[in-house]
């Protein structure tokens, strides 16, 4: 059985997963972008109540791996609360977690490390708080921002294929059931590799560009 | 007229102003001399009301702007009547020169197009003055210091500013770009801008400052006219422009 037949047998399976693994994807991004940075930016504006905490859970979940994170939400935790929530769910919300702390830190970052005298140079130039923060502050932002955020979300693809190991029917589960059934690991894994570096690749090398592109030197010097 | 009552400004508990007034007309160059760190820059800023000093008092053409203030909001500030150049320029890195140097404009832009035009051209000419025409549409990372240096002094002159402060813009300028700039600063001293200029060039000040101002830890040491820098009798005053003339 080629690789071809195996794909055009199993197709049904494939396309059920890469669905599920595209599912997960978007619901990771959407929420963890928007709620990224909603903390991020709150966290740069209120330091001590918003940032120091949210910091601080950043700090502890960088040393957890994903994985035992992933466990821990979907066995321990939900035993002790007595609930049972369906392994989609649980992590599309660990994952999401993951990516709301790694947005955020980068927004949070970018923020305050922001030069004020920019700022100052708009206002001298007459510049309302509005033209200054829609014309200076925004575009030179989500240009630190942009790089830096795909290639956090290049990461965070990847780290679907955790979801295989509390069951989620993502496509690298698919890929290991179809291989326990016909028993061809080269071509099936090899496929699995293409279809990650389709999506992986043009994402990595547009962060690449946009970071050349646009992450201009804010120092002067 | 531009008048500061007895400005004191502090970063940490250290004071760097104690106590400082000045003047600045319309259609005079003030320069304020002194050695680094002696507060030059910090002056300009709380003079700006950029970074409002601690207390004391800046009026702008009849509206006085009293510190410490308790409320933030409610006056309207200067700018760009009054308006800053400096040391580090500050360029925003997204735009290009000639954008760095337009953005600023779009509100004359918006009202009129014959104002727009002339804007253009004033802008054209002064690129071509400054010779900044083939780098204009290059953003300010990709052109050198002297020519960021240009840009910033062109954006803050085309806002055509009542008063015009300066911190040593002239720094990373070859001998002719100073000389241009130089020239440039008279003629809008007679055209009624009032410039005050934080310099080492005691030549200029020499020859075309109408007050000398000598500022060393925080104070006013002496001031007056230019010829104080032929004449002066404080001692520490002419040891500091016998260091700069051996110097340069």
């Amino acid at each position: 059985m080629s690789a071809l037949d195996i794909i055009v047998s199993y197709r049904q399976e494939f396309l059920r997963g890469l669905q599920v693994t595209l599912q997960l994807c978007l619901i990771i991004w959407s929420v963890g972008i928007l709620a990224g940075m909603i903390l991020g930016v709150a966290g740069a504006r209120w330091k001590t109540v918003i940032g120091l905490p949210s910091r601080a859970l950043s700090f502890l979940l960088s040393g957890v791996p994903i994985l035992v994170f992933l466990f821990w939400l979907y066995y321990p935790l939900q035993y002790a609360l007595g609930v049972d929530i369906s392994p989609f769910k649980t992590a599309a919300a660990a994952l999401s977690i993951v990516n709301t702390f790694l947005v955020a830190d980068v927004i949070r970052g970018v923020l305050l490390e922001f030069p004020e005298q920019y700022l100052m140079a708009a206002r001298v130039c007459g510049l309302t708080d509005r033209e200054t923060v829609l014309r200076i502050q925004l575009p030179i932002v989500a240009r630190q921002v942009l790089p830096s955020l795909l290639f956090v979300q290049v990461g965070m693809l990847q780290a679907t294929l955790f979801a295989s190991l509390i069951s989620v029917e993502e496509i690298f589960r698919v890929a290991q059931r179809v291989n326990s059934e016909v028993y061809r690991p080269i071509p099936i894994y090899t496929a699995l590799a293409f279809f990650f570096l389709a999506i992986c690749l043009p994402l990595h090398g547009l962060a690449q560009y946009l970071k050349q592109r646009f992450t201009r030197n804010l120092s002067e010097r | 007229m531009l008048i500061a009552q007895n400005i004191r400004k502090g970063y940490g508990g250290l004071e760097i102003l104690h106590g400082i007034d000045l003047s600045l007309a319309p259609k005079q160059i003030t320069a304020i001399l002194g050695p680094s760190g002696g507060g030059k820059s910090t002056l300009l800023r709380a003079l700006s009301i950029l970074d409002a000093p601690d207390s004391g008092s800046v009026e702008v053409d009849g509206v006085k702007y009293s510190f410490p203030r308790k409320r933030k909001n409610g006056i309207q500030p200067p700018w760009p009547s009054l308006t800053v150049v400096f040391q580090q320029l500050f360029l925003w890195p997204h735009l290009t020169i000639r954008r760095n140097i337009t953005l600023p404009l779009d509100k004359l832009r918006a009202k009129a197009n014959g104002v727009a035009a002339e804007a253009n051209k004033e802008v054209d000419a002064l690129l071509d003055l400054f010779e900044l025409s083939e780098q204009a549409d290059r953003y300010p990372n990709e052109v050198s210091l002297g020519q960021r240096q240009r840009a910033a002094f062109i954006r803050a002159v085309v806002l055509h500013p009542k008063y015009l402060l300066l911190d040593e813009i002239t720094s990373a300028l070859d001998v002719e770009h100073v000389s241009k700039i130089l020239e440039h600063l008279k003629s809008l001293r007679d055209q009624g801008t009032g410039i005050l200029l934080v310099t080492h060039l005691i030549g200029f000040a020499k020859s075309a400052a109408d007050q000398i101002i000598f500022l060393e830890k925080g104070r006013v040491v002496e001031s007056g006219d230019r010829s104080l820098l032929t004449t002066t009798k404080n001692e520490r005053l002419r040891k500091f422009l016998s260091l700069v003339e051996t110097a340069l």
